[in-house]
């Protein structure tokens, strides 16, 4: 990668922090706090780390599947439908390139706030191991990662079809769960969310390995086509 | 060298009729030169621009800097670009952005600091560093788009209403800076609607109109002592005699009148007349610019 592009990461960051951090703890401790608070009033003073470690797995996937969507969409869109591109692409710059940094740097930056938010959920509940809540983060955000990268990137006005693909996935994945056929053909279409569980990661640190592979293998195939868009398809 | 061969850039909308920005358009600019662009609103400028920097490609016909496609020229080597739109995420603060369109334009970063300092000293913009954009007012704000498109010795500087917003005196200096930027193997490309300017700054001037190069007009003050053209007089004492003398002169009042000439000799020879009829004149100047006679002709009225 160009070194110019590599210390423009630091920009990047301070952007996905400023833009999207804030609103993201904000957002998440709002909506935890209303899973947690009633739990832990519940539970009283005596909460022990598998009772703290059943409302974490009760509340991150609430609060994970929402973040991921304030912090993926609109990653490329934005900046075509603001114009920012104008002054940015000037450079010698490849616009493949520079968003795909960002996507990394979004996750970094998309990790440093959960960590922060387990930090403070082991405050006010009490610590737990944060290995298995943190991969279950970097898993949401890089299953979702890859569709939302090549949504944006298509469309100026992503959110709407991404929110609309996000829930159709929940829903399809809910109601056609055993179906077979065309109808399992649109299932394995939309994003396999489904495929996650969070009890599996936080609470026995282990993950099913075809699941992953599944949820990563179709986010990258879809990444790798939103980087084919931005290449093929001029941005003005 | 930037050559476009019968470039045409159609847009399709989804719903829609087809609409044709820019259509069959020719042009070499050579490295070294000046090349003004000039036309109304709506005739294919910012398409054209697009285009340049491989914003857009052309629906038919090449568009090559420098023999590359112009998307490839501009990762490669970055182009000196201001936008007309001066799209500019309004949170970031003034040095700020200076700083990383440094960073991304590849200069070194023990520079950065020295190249933002000097072009926010050359474009005057010092009390505004640590203010947001959204805080900065239209003539700081198009000094600030400037001032970015100066952080690196570009081969390439395209500038898309460059002075719009601009007060007089900074209007004057920029006209300073251009100048200053002249140099064998740069190429400048300067769209405006202010034809005085182009007149002024550019070497050619590309008039194009509904997606078409209409007229490419040579600039430079030699055209009007070959082509002649409408002269304005302004008359302190003898306003009488300039009717009897010339019945086609136009009182346009306040002692001004308007005659056409055929050629600069004709214009001396109708001085000389008027002078020893005891006309006293005040002042001689061209109606209106070569370039403004050109565009009008080019583009008609709406212009």
């Amino acid at each position: 990668m160009a070194q110019n592009l590599t210390r423009y990461a630091y920009w990047q960051f301070r952007d996905f922090i400023r833009e999207r951090g804030l609103a993201l703890i904000i957002t998440s401790t709002l909506l935890g706090l209303t899973i947690v608070a009633p739990m832990r009033v519940m539970l009283g003073s005596g909460i022990g780390e598998p009772d703290a470690k059943r409302i974490l797995i009760l509340a991150l996937p609430q609060i994970v599947f929402i973040s991921a969507f304030i912090a993926l969409n609109g990653i490329i869109s934005t900046d075509r439908k603001l114009g920012y591109y104008r002054f940015l692409f000037s450079k010698p710059v490849s616009i493949p390139a520079y968003y795909a940094q960002y996507f990394v740097i979004s996750f970094v930056g998309f990790l440093a706030v959960f960590a922060f938010l387990l930090g403070i959920f082991a405050i006010v509940v009490r610590p737990v191991n944060p290995v298995g809540a943190l991969a279950f983060c970097a898993i949401v955000y890089l299953s979702f990662g890859g569709i939302a990268f090549l949504v944006s990137s298509l469309f100026r006005y992503d959110w709407p079809i991404l929110a609309g693909i996000y829930l159709g996935s929940a829903v399809i994945n809910g109601f056609w769960a055993a179906e077979t056929g065309w109808r399992m053909v649109i299932r394995n279409l939309l994003p396999p969310l489904h495929q996650l569980s969070p009890n599996d990661l936080i609470n026995l640190g282990t993950v099913d390995g075809r699941a992953l592979v599944w949820l990563l293998g179709y986010s990258a195939l879809c990444f790798a086509a939103g980087l084919l868009v931005l290449w093929r398809r001029p941005i003005g | 060298m930037i050559e476009l061969r019968s470039a045409s850039k159609t847009y399709r909308p989804l719903f829609g009729r087809p609409v044709t920005a820019v259509v069959d358009f020719s042009l070499q600019i050579a490295e070294g030169e000046v090349l003004g662009i000039a036309g109304p609103n709506g005739a294919g400028k910012s398409t054209l621009l697009s285009l340049l920097l491989g914003y857009l490609r052309p629906t038919s016909g090449t568009v090559l800097i420098r023999g590359m496609e112009p998307r490839s020229f501009v990762e490669k080597n970055g182009i000196g670009y201001l936008s007309e739109l001066m799209t500019i995420n309004p949170n970031w603060k003034a040095e700020d952005a200076l700083k990383r369109f440094a960073t991304l334009a590849s200069v070194p970063p023990g520079e950065i600091q020295t190249r933002v300092n000097a072009v926010i000293e050359e474009l005057g913009i010092g009390e505004h560093r640590d203010k947001k954009i959204k805080a900065l007012s239209k003539g700081n704000l198009q000094r600030l788009g400037i001032a970015q498109a100066l952080l690196r010795d570009e081969q390439v500087m395209i500038l898309d209403e460059p002075t719009h917003g601009l007060d007089p005196v900074w209007t004057q200096r920029f006209r300073g800076i251009v100048e200053g930027l002249r140099r064998p193997g740069r190429t400048i490309i300067i769209a405006s609607h202010n034809l005085d300017e182009l007149q002024r700054l550019a070497d050619r001037v590309a008039i194009i109109d509904r997606g078409r190069l209409q007229r490419l007009v040579q600039t430079g003050y030699h055209q009007a002592t070959d082509t002649g053209g409408t002269y304005r007089f302004s008359v302190a004492a003898g306003a009488h005699r300039v009717k009897e003398l010339f019945p086609a002169a136009v009182d346009t009042g306040e002692g001004e009148f308007e005659l056409a000439f055929g050629s600069i000799v004709e214009l001396n020879s109708a001085l000389s007349k008027l002078i020893a009829a005891g006309v006293l004149l005040a002042g001689v100047m061209p109606a209106r610019s070569v370039l403004e006679q050109q565009f009008r002709e080019a583009v008609g009225e709406k212009g």
